[in-house]
């Protein structure tokens, strides 16, 4: 009993400790290497702007687009609320959409083989191609946005979605049937949570996609949004500001994915807590 | 301590505890129907430990998910304390060869998880919980995960969720197959000392003839093809077992009369009652194949 525990206590703690070493006093490389080569490319990209004079046009130095971004936060933040928003509803109805599809998908056997082969078919259509004929049918409001946006990041919640439902453990199943459980038991306590792992997952992917889909609607039309600062801005040779709406674009989405991430630190924290 | 044997002198008026008439279990395919089990009829009575014993593919399996209510017998009937199973009952525990918990979710919440399906309450059966979990030596590892316990001891958390909820029942479907030798010998004993303090009525399928041997108050045969029961045979060791019994000369031939009947059924074509037939030389090389 004794040597039992202590061989599965190394073999559990051992991948444990690996993580904690990087973690650790070596593992500030894993901090300070990106850091630095970041840093590092910013550096050369300043020098050679200073050194060859290249025409803030073509290409402006990091530094001014750094002013721009101190200077005119609030024009930067103006455009970047409606952006932000559309991509954040864009994406909850995705993830709405994509696991009550899964749902179907993952109970109903002729959902299954109705929707599947045509949900893939779906997946080879260059979506992009499509964003116009939104706007045709939804008008030049958010509404075509967040309607384009659901429709290219729906499909990786689906797919996602789906092989979490149906990666649960069979023995599971049958130890729940022998226990009389109710379907809808089983999935809260055993399908759901089993799929979690995915469906996370799936959201990481369908946050970044929900994002290009509300700034290819900007593109197309808009009154406000990054999107639509990116291409006015182009469009008047104001290469600076367009390059700063962009970076502006980068911290909406990693603070979006950030969201995500700490949702998913929530619900594992939830799932796996004992019961009060 | 208590013998699990069952009463002595138990009057006719006793009616088992699980009665399974003339089951039988066919799966239709598109090629041609399976027999899984061409007729089985087996009764058990209360605290009895029975094994069903045979090699893999003999429908012990299956006869067990009948019990469960897991399977539909194709023709025949199983009661359970007189009434018919037609479907899973809440006073049967599982455990299968895999320990099947949730990933997720700590030692003791594992433990209490029937307790949550059933929706019984969960105060009342929290103090069993970490009764049981010290039973089997799991003490302190109660907010442990699964991934951080080693094979044997995700097993041990296996048997205290499927004593939990207090079945009548325990239905074991190769439940240490799936260990190495030395922690299933641990295993075996352990599972002894817990039915010395929690008498169940066990039906355990295996295809060790030692660990039936051992375990068990009865062990049935299964074999042939297609597959019937083709022994059952008292094991007359006393209890509590410890391992000295796999020493004597009386557990040697009692195993020997388990792998010969075996052997019988399934070297010697279907009739598995040819118990005189000739050996084959190469017996002892088909007793490790069983094993």
């Amino acid at each position: 009993m004794a040597k039992l525990t202590i061989g599965t206590e190394t073999g559990a703690v051992l991948p444990a400790s690996d993580t904690g070493r990087f973690r650790g006093s070596a593992g500030l490389s894993s901090v300070v290497l990106p850091l630095g080569l970041a840093f590092f490319v910013l550096a050369a990209w300043q020098l050679y702007v200073t050194i060859f004079q290249v025409p803030s046009v073509i290409l402006p130095s990091p530094i001014s687009i750094a002013r721009y971004i101190v200077d005119r936060y609030d024009i930067l933040l103006m455009h970047a609320v409606p952006t932000t928003l559309e991509s954040a509803v864009g994406f909850l109805l995705a993830v709405l959409l994509g696991v009550a599809i899964a749902v179907l998908i993952t109970y109903s056997d002729m959902a299954r083989e109705a929707l599947y082969p045509n949900l893939i078919f779906f997946q080879l259509i260059p979506k992009i191609a499509l964003a116009p004929l939104f706007i045709i049918w939804l008008g030049v409001g958010s509404q075509s946005r967040i309607a384009f946006s659901i429709f290219i990041a729906f499909f990786p919640m689906v797919i996602a979605t789906t092989a979490g439902f149906l990666s649960v453990d069979r023995g599971i199943l049958r130890l729940c049937r022998s226990l009389t459980a109710t379907e809808w038991q089983i999935f809260t306590s055993v399908r759901f949570p089993t799929a979690l792992p995915h469906i996370f997952s799936g959201m990481k992917i369908a946050i970044t996609l929900a994002i290009i889909g509300v700034i290819i609607g900007e593109f197309i039309t808009a009154q406000a949004g990054l999107g639509y600062l990116i291409i006015f801005a182009t469009a008047r040779a104001d290469t600076e500001v367009s390059m700063a709406a962009i970076v502006v674009l980068c911290i909406c989405g990693l603070l979006l994915y950030g969201l995500v991430a700490l949702a998913e630190m929530v619900a594992n924290r939830f799932y796996s807590a004992d019961s009060r | 301590m208590l013998s699990l044997a069952p009463k002595v002198e138990r009057p006719a008026a006793e009616a088992p505890l699980v009665s399974a008439t003339d089951v039988q279990k066919t799966y239709f395919t598109r090629q041609s129907p399976i027999h899984a089990v061409a007729s089985a009829s087996l009764d058990v009575a209360r605290g009895e430990f029975v094994s069903l014993l045979g090699p893999s593919g003999c429908g012990k399996s299956t006869l067990l998910m009948m019990i469960a209510g897991l399977e539909r017998p194709t023709s025949g009937s199983i009661t359970l304390a007189g009434e018919p199973v037609a479907s899973p009952r809440r006073d049967i525990g599982i455990i299968f060869q895999d320990a099947t918990l949730l990933p997720w979710k700590s030692t003791l919440e594992n433990v209490l998880f029937p307790i949550r399906i059933l929706k019984l309450p969960m105060e009342t059966y929290r103090d069993r919980a970490h009764g049981l979990l010290k039973m089997v030596g799991l003490a302190g590892f109660e907010h442990k995960k699964p991934g951080e316990l080693s094979g044997g001891m995700r097993q041990r958390v296996a048997i205290c969720r499927a004593l939990i909820h207090d079945p009548e029942i325990l239905l074991m479907d190769e439940p240490f197959s799936a260990l190495d030798a030395i922690t299933r010998d641990q295993m075996n004993v352990a599972l002894s000392e817990i039915l010395e303090t929690y008498r169940k009525t066990v039906i355990f399928v295996t295809h060790s003839i030692r660990e039936a041997a051992f375990l068990s108050d009865r062990v049935v045969v299964m074999g042939g093809r297609p597959s019937t029961i083709i022994l059952d045979k008292k094991m007359p060791f006393p209890r509590p077992r410890r391992f000295e019994i796999e020493e004597t000369q009386e557990f040697a031939q009692v195993c020997r009369e388990l792998r010969l009947t075996i052997e019988a059924a399934h070297g010697h074509g279907q009739d598995g009652h040819e118990q005189d037939a000739p050996r084959p030389a190469s017996s002892p090389a088909a007793v490790s194949v069983i094993e």
